[in-house]
């Protein structure tokens, strides 16, 4: 599903973030991506979604999502590929205040010109049901993130990316959204790459992977899904 | 006393004192500098001649063909308010974005440069320059209104533009949304009812100067009035001053409670 060969990254300062990483992530995999702060976790994301251009030689393709190199793609190739094949959850939610929860869910399907339909259908699944004509100000910060999960699945996309996305929840919470999270993308088969600095959350995921200077390499967490 | 457990009171800033000084100073040097015959104004023959003056004025002119006649000159007057207020909004949003830095700082700067000038050009000024290019009619009256309004309106739409949160849209690009997508669902969406409460007081700014602008040639009640009041006519002038004042208090009733609804 998405595949990192020797993938590199140095800020324009010329100080390397991110040396040489390789990795090979499968659909219907729930990853988690741990390390310390610094480290480059959210500049792996940014490379992943296109945001950021990774160090590469001219021909190169560090990054390959669903078969297509990224380097390839010029901004708008790219910001096609992230509407069609890959949802966002952040850990402020970026839910947009201004649009009912009906709204904010079926803007994908709108961008990607689908039938709305299933916004209504992925509120029910996170919990909101009947509540579609409610704003965002009306929900709490867990109501808040399953609006995000339910906005980020709801065109069945490849690759969902998640950074933090239980960084402003308490335990309970956090617990409720990430099994939420594990169900929808199970049920959906999506690749989920989910960066946190929780251990707990690290152990909902079917694999922990834990990013340092040296590399990138798989950690073992107690994992109450793999028992 | 202070009391012992107070903090010490801020110092006294002396530039408070200096400026205040310095207004002062320009009071009474702007009296100083004006001829004006405060002693004459005050005369039993100055006053008798202004109520004189004012007499002459009511009866209004309550005649049908003069009421038809003003009425029509209204609506040429709201008309040219509300084409030149829209005409404003469509080019003031247009400046707005390279106003608001949406491509580069240069564009930024140039942009805002433009608007200082298109802004700072008072509706009169630019009535007389559009006149000649015109001639004489609502047309030119209508322009002015626009490119004064558009100057206006483009600095406030801009200075929205740059205030909105800009996370949702970030937020959105990130998403896959194209830039226009981003900008129509996130920003503007967020600053669309402070700007069209802007564009709402801003055509109420307009009624009042369509109103003066005919006294230039641009048609409308303006015109009229000054036709009147150029043959003494007192009478009509009156009819037309009693339509400036309910059309402009009509149109301030009706944008105070769009405003309100739009806030609400």
């Amino acid at each position: 599903m998405l595949e990192l060969r020797n993938l590199s990254k140095s800020y324009a300062s010329g100080r390397p973030v991110l040396s040489n990483l390789s990795w090979n992530f499968k659909a219907g995999e729930f990853v988690s991506i741990m390390g310390d702060s610094g480290v480059g976790k959210s500049t792996l994301l940014n490379l992943i979604a296109g945001l950021d251009t990774p160090d590469a030689a001219p021909g190169d393709s560090p990054i390959i999502v669903d078969g297509v190199p990224m380097s390839g793609l010029d901004d708008d190739a790219a910001t096609r590929l992230r509407r069609a094949r890959m949802g966002f959850i952040f850990q402020a939610f970026h839910v947009l205040p201004h649009l009912t929860l009906l709204q904010n869910v079926a803007l994908p399907l709108l961008l990607n010109g689908l039938p709305t339909a299933r916004a209504a259908e992925m509120l029910e699944a996170v919990g909101l049901g009947g509540r579609g004509d409610d704003f965002p100000h009306q929900l709490s910060g867990g109501e808040m993130q399953r609006v995000a999960i339910a906005r980020a699945l709801v065109h069945r996309p490849a690759l969902v990316l998640a950074d933090e996305p239980t960084g402003n929840l308490d335990p309970d919470t956090a617990h409720s959204i990430l099994s939420l999270l594990r169900r929808e993308i199970k049920a959906t088969g999506a690749c989920a790459i989910m960066v946190t600095h929780s251990q707990a959350a690290a152990a909902m995921t079917d694999k922990t992977l834990q990013l340092s200077k040296s590399g990138i390499q798989e950690t073992t967490i107690v994992n109450s899904f793999k028992q | 006393m202070n009391h012992p457990m107070m903090p010490k009171p801020p110092r006294r800033d002396w530039t408070v004192l200096a400026m205040l000084a310095m207004v002062a100073v320009l009071v009474v040097a702007s009296f100083a500098s004006l001829p004006l015959k405060w002693r004459e104004f005050f005369t039993l023959e100055a006053v008798n001649s202004t109520l004189e003056l004012l007499a002459g004025f009511a009866p209004p002119d309550l005649s049908t063909p003069f009421l038809v006649k003003t009425g029509w000159a209204a609506i040429e007057t709201m008309a040219m308010s509300a084409l030149g207020t829209l005409l404003a909004v469509l080019a003031g949003l247009a400046f707005s974005l390279s106003a608001s830095g949406r491509f580069g700082r240069p564009a930024r700067a140039l942009m805002r440069a433009l608007l200082n000038v298109l802004r700072s050009i008072p509706e009169l000024v630019w009535a007389s320059i559009l006149l000649i290019a015109c001639g004489l009619g609502p047309f030119g009256g209508t322009l002015a209104l626009a490119a004064h309004t558009a100057g206006v309106l483009g600095r406030l739409f801009a200075d929205s533009l740059e205030n909105a949160a800009p996370l949702p849209e970030q937020s959105l690009r990130t998403n896959g949304a194209s830039a226009g997508a981003a900008f129509f669902y996130a920003t503007l969406s967020q600053t669309l009812p402070q700007m069209l409460s802007y564009t709402l007081y801003r055509w109420e700014n307009n009624i009042r100067a369509a109103a003066i602008l005919g006294v230039v040639g641009a048609g409308g009640l303006g015109q009229m009035l000054k036709y009147h009041l150029s043959l003494f006519q007192m009478q009509q002038a009156a009819t037309v001053i009693l339509a400036m004042l309910l059309l402009v208090a009509l149109v301030d009733g009706i944008s105070f409670a769009l405003r309100r609804v739009l806030t609400r």
